[in-house]
């Protein structure tokens, strides 16, 4: 894609395009954010001392609850009243967050945050005379899922407050037939940052989400948005296995969890089955008027809408009989499942439900995936896809009468495909490889590569890589799903751990100048142990940094034990030490000269990158890089307190020989020594007792 | 045959759609911690799993058990929601006749049109069972403490007697002879071995893994935990307990569910794992004998039956009942003349033990499956219940 105006090249459309906000170069190349979160809430509120207020109505419900205290957070400091409004009977969800809200911010700062927040109640049909004093400029409606009523509800507010700017937090109801726009908000509410937006253009309001950190996705206007064909499609699809085979719902979360990742009936019960099988329900109903019997609800469901009965057993009847699923069974739960899946794919994908990207990420962030289904489908290829929709069909017969468009899994090999988490842009001089992925895997690896090998191909020599400033806030590491095989397999671990660092090197070797540069909120383990292999890393003051491996435990495997100590002067090497072996958390600004090469506000780290990126070592000298083995005695070195857990002095122990081992040996030898010591660990008691082994017995042991 | 051969002409029983847990002996199992009803009901649902059987074609549920369980004010209703479907039904039970008279129940559901599809679930936990606690003013003491299962068995308060007391009258009457009945036990004991060695008896029994609360397992029933082969020369040693009666030559209790379906004739071809075979009622008779003869009373049940029918043994492709003593089949072989050799192939309650609701169950689930191995037949099914009841029932495989 290119960019003439700007003269800026991407392999795919940057998703920041999409709300008018340009690329992530240009970012850099500005030197400063696209906006100014100030200047949007005087657009949206008003300037101040004239300053509107927010709307939610139906706020004690689980969704207007989560979103009061989301945004109450988020604008108490511009000084907007949130007017939680809900019908007088409603039971108190406001109070159910707050003790979330006292965790996250402290019991001053919530007390404070609730200061802007003002319940007012009404009776459904008129608005309080009280409401006209903090004149509304912005309602968020979630209201119960009804088409009269809502349109009923937009009436009144635009009666009483003429130019309110009105948006829906419906999961089904298209934005032409409620008449206002959309903002479809995911589970858990008060934490999600994703909402899908229905508009034409990118109004005020959502560069406002986007300037306060939380991430719009534009979405096309149908019945059912991108989420809910994912999460009510795979209820769906799960429900159609049920019933032929009888398997309680709660074995088949266990099997789709391993598969796919998400708990579809767990998901329903913990957003509360009352609300959560009917808002499924009526997503699928009026996808089937429109779609046909792939997606007419099953009858558990139109059952369970009205009951609003959990699907998990009660507490009292807690499952006393196992299942286990055949291979010829779990076959069918697979071609199932999948099957129905990426049929609903082809269908959004022929409809520009929503960029590629932006499709897959909602799946993972949202639904739970642990790889997005256009990821699968990606690695299923055309032609499995096919096969797999062609088996679907012969067992459900029915779902073969709903749409289903096999010819757009030929545009596979297209950028936008390709490059779903990792995408790349340059000006000529200077590219930047942006990672839309919080957590490290084997498609950020692929995609990584690919985007190396494009730069390189267009000659850039000067690279930033950093996140995408859209879809990815923070970068929390690897992925730890990935380990499940290594756990069994020491081989399998040795060559992650190997291949991971080769692509990691790649941004040392093949650069002449390469700058990470992290800007959301976190940066940890094998993120931090990618980015450090660039020749600058740099940070605002704001970000954390962290190697929790220790506590889990694994051994980093991307050349985290050397490779930052080989950059750091020999006087500062105990603090790489203990953040290795401590696992703690250091801010950016306390980094640097260590791990950092320069911190500072967002806008001084911008222009120091773009910088450095452009001169090199004119702008700035990087810091000295020992190739050559040198002697390390980490744990005397570091000299910490010692532990009384002694799964931890194990930890300190085996990351400490690693260490010690990767350093004394030269930059070629360390790559596979770190990674022998990492694949190894794996496969120890110490780890399979520990957080990854447990979670994998949990997920891979059905 | 002078009698109508078809007690409910559109009732079938879909071949291959049934099964049952094994029969792990009293107190030996995870089965003895459970709610019974909560187990049946899931462990109904994998075996129709196993059978390509959806649970949601059936529409009505009979449901029977002898021994109270917690929930079981709500019988059939909770026990299907366990099962995973929402389907009504009710709760009977008749000791030892409950699986029977379930079978039959559900028969006459369908027969009625009420059904398309009954299920029939059996079950009993005699392990751990509960104790009542009753209002008796007539007592010394005002109020009676009965453990379900053991002080029933020793007390039938119509005669006062125990049930093994029974066993003894009816070997006296029939002048029984302990060496005969050794025979019989070590022969029976052959027949379950050579059933599992076969793999008979695990076509019938499907193995289910106990979960506890934190969803860990407790451990898989995949055997009649508790049975195990015996010499004759250890049967001649053991010591009478009553005339005819040994530790070997009665039963066991034991915990364990048994399921099956009944359907009209056009779902019996759609659910039925080999179509081809047509499983007809053909008709029943109970009988009630002497007080504390209960072993007389299947022969006598029988003997109705075949009057009522018009068939004779003779007719029998495969002869199967439930046993807890030796002197039952023996005096069954007296009364016919039948070589008690011919009867009860592949295992029997006297040798897997006697959870009491799902006994016949088990029972008639194994003497189908043989009829079928045979190429079809009669099938006669018959056993005792408490208070000297006698129940027979003929299916007719084709």
């Amino acid at each position: 894609m290119t960019s003439n105006s700007q003269k800026i090249h991407a392999m795919r459309q940057p998703t920041l395009q999409s709300l008018g906000l340009g690329s992530v170069l240009e970012i850099f190349q500005n030197g400063h954010m696209p906006l100014q979160t100030a200047e949007l809430v005087d657009e949206v509120f008003g300037p101040e001392g004239q300053r509107g207020a927010m709307v939610i109505s139906g706020a004690s419900g689980i969704v207007g609850a989560g979103k009061v205290m989301q945004f109450a957070s988020r604008l108490q400091p511009y000084g907007i009243p949130i007017i939680a409004l809900d019908l007088p009977g409603a039971p108190d969800g406001l109070a159910q967050q707050y003790k979330g809200l006292q965790a996250s911010f402290g019991p001053k700062a919530a007390a404070d945050i609730m200061q802007y927040v003002v319940r007012i109640n009404y009776d459904g049909s008129s608005l309080p005379a009280a409401l006209h004093q903090y004149n509304p400029k912005f309602l968020l409606e979630a209201i119960p899922e009804n088409l009269a009523l809502k349109r009923a509800h937009y009436e009144l507010f635009r009666n009483a407050f003429p130019g309110i700017h009105i948006w829906s937090v419906t999961s089904g109801f298209p934005s032409s037939e409620l008449g206002v726009g959309i903002a479809h908000p995911a589970f858990p509410h008060e934490i999600n940052k994703i909402f899908e937006i229905v508009e034409e253009n990118p109004s005020p309001q959502t560069r406002l989400l986007w300037s306060l950190g939380l991430i719009p996705l534009k979405v096309s206007d149908n019945w059912s948005f991108v989420l809910d064909v994912f999460f009510c499609g795979l209820l769906q699809a799960c429900l159609h296995f049920c019933h032929r085979t009888n398997t309680p719902y709660w074995k088949v979360d266990k099997y789709i969890r391993k598969v796919l990742g998400p708990n579809p009936f767990r998901a329903h019960d913990v957003i509360g089955a009352k609300g959560a099988n009917f808002l499924t329900w009526s997503c699928l109903h009026h996808l089937s008027l429109h779609y046909g019997p792939l997606y007419r609800p099953e009858n558990q469901l139109e059952i369970r809408k009205e009951s609003g009965q959990n699907w998990y057993p009660l507490n009292h009847f807690r499952p006393l009989v196992n299942w286990t699923l055949d291979p010829e069974t779990e076959a069918e739960l697979n071609t199932i499942v999948m099957g129905a899946l990426y049929q609903m794919t082809s269908l959004m994908v022929h409809e520009h439900r929503a960029q590629p990207a932006v499709m897959n990420l909602i799946g993972e962030v949202c639904a739970q995936f642990t790889r997005g289904i256009l990821a699968h489908c990606r690695q299923a290829g055309p032609h499995g896809v096919r096969q797999q929709v062609a088996q679907f069909h012969k067992l459900l017969p029915e779902a073969a009468l709903s749409p289903w468009y096999p010819q757009v899994f030929d545009q596979m090999d297209s950028p936008e495909w390709q490059q779903l988490y990792v995408n790349a842009e340059h000006n000529g001089q200077v590219g930047t490889i942006t990672i839309a992925r919080e957590s490290y895997n084997r498609d950020v690896d692929a995609e990584l590569n690919r985007a190396i090998d494009w730069l390189n191909k267009q000659g850039i020599k000067s690279v930033i890589v950093t996140g995408d400033f859209h879809l990815s806030t923070q970068m929390v590491g690897a992925d730890t799903n990935e380990f499940f095989p290594a756990i069994v397999q020491a081989e399998e671990g040795i060559r992650i751990a190997a291949t991971w660092s080769a692509t990691a090197r790649r941004l040392h070797t093949e650069f002449d100048v390469s700058v990470g540069f992290i800007h959301g909120k976190r940066c940890m383990g094998g993120m931090l142990e990618l980015l450090m292999h660039c020749h600058y890393l740099i940070a605002p003051s704001s970000v954390s940094f962290a190697m929790p491996e220790v506590t889990l435990p694994v051994l980093p495997g991307m050349e985290g034990c050397h490779w930052a100590l080989r950059k750091c002067p020999e006087s500062l090497r105990i603090n790489v030490l203990h953040m290795l072996l401590t696992g703690k958390a250091v801010k950016a600004s306390e980094t640097v000269g260590w791990l950092l090469d320069v911190s500072g506000t967002m806008d001084q780290c911008l222009l120091k990158a773009w910088e450095i990126a452009n001169k090199g070592a004119k702008a700035q000298a990087p810091r000295p890089f020992v190739e050559t083995g040198f002697a390390m005695n980490s744990l005397e070195w570091a000299a910490l307190e010692p532990t009384t857990d002694p799964a931890l002095q194990g930890a300190r122990e085996a990351i400490a020989a690693c260490i010690d081992g990767a350093c004394a040996v030269g930059l070629e030898q360390a790559l596979p020594l770190q990674a022998k010591y990492s694949g190894e660990f794996m496969t120890t008691q110490l780890c399979r007792r520990g957080r990854v082994g447990s979670e994998r017995d949990k997920i891979v042991n059905v | 045959m002078t009698k109508d051969l078809n007690m409910f002409p559109e009732a079938r029983i879909p071949f291959g759609t049934w099964g049952s847990s094994y029969f792990p002996a009293w107190q030996s199992s995870p089965l003895a911690e459970v709610n019974i009803g909560q187990f049946a009901g899931e462990g109904m649902a994998l075996i129709m799993s196993k059978r390509k059987v959806p649970i949601r074609v059936l529409d009505y549920l009979v449901v029977g058990s002898t021994v109270p369980w917690h929930y079981k004010f709500w019988n059939a209703t909770v026990v299907a929601s366990c099962t995973g479907h929402r389907m009504p039904g009710h709760h009977l039970e008749q000791a030892c006749a409950t699986g029977l008279q379930a079978i039959v129940a559900a028969g006459a559901q369908v027969q009625s049109g009420s059904s398309e599809a009954a299920g029939v679930l059996t079950f009993d936990r005699t392990s751990d069972s509960p104790v009542g606690v009753f209002p008796e003013r007539r007592a010394y003491r005002r109020t009676e403490v009965i453990s379900d299962v053991w002080d029933n068995f020793g007390f039938d308060p119509s005669t006062e007697n125990a049930m093994i007391a029974s066993a003894g009258n009816v070997a006296r009457k029939y002048k029984v002879d302990r060496a005969e009945i050794d025979d019989m036990v070590a022969f029976r004991y052959q027949q379950y071995f050579q059933g599992k060695e076969s793999g008979f008896i695990q076509r019938v029994a499907v193995p289910m893994e106990v979960l506890n609360m934190q969803g860990k397992s407790m451990g898989t029933i995949a055997d009649d935990i508790g049975v195990k082969k015996i010499s004759l020369q250890a049967l001649h040693a053991m010591r009478e307990l009553e005339t005819g009666v040994t530790g070997g030559s009665q039963t066991h209790a034991a915990d364990g569910m048994a399921t099956m379906l009944v359907t009209n004739k056009e779902m019996a071809k759609q659910l039925s794992t080999r179509p081809e075979i047509d499983i007809r009622f053909v008709a029943k008779a109970e009988v009630r004998v002497h007080a504390s003869c209960m072993p007389e009373a299947p022969a006598a049940a029988v003997q109705k039956l075949l009057s009522k029918t018009g068939l004779s043994m003779n007719d029998m492709a495969v002869v199967k009942d439930h046993n807890p003593f030796a002197v039952n089949d023996a005096v069954f072989a007296k009364v016919f003349g039948y070589d008690w050799h011919k009867m009860n192939n592949n295992g029997c309650p006297l040798v897997w033990g006697h959870p009491q609701g799902p006994t016949l169950t088990r029972v008639t689930i194994e003497a189908l499956e043989e009829a079928a191995d045979l190429g079809g037949g009669y099938v006669l099914i018959f056993g005792c219940a408490a208070g000297d009841v006698g129940i027979a029932a003929v299916f007719k495989v084709s």
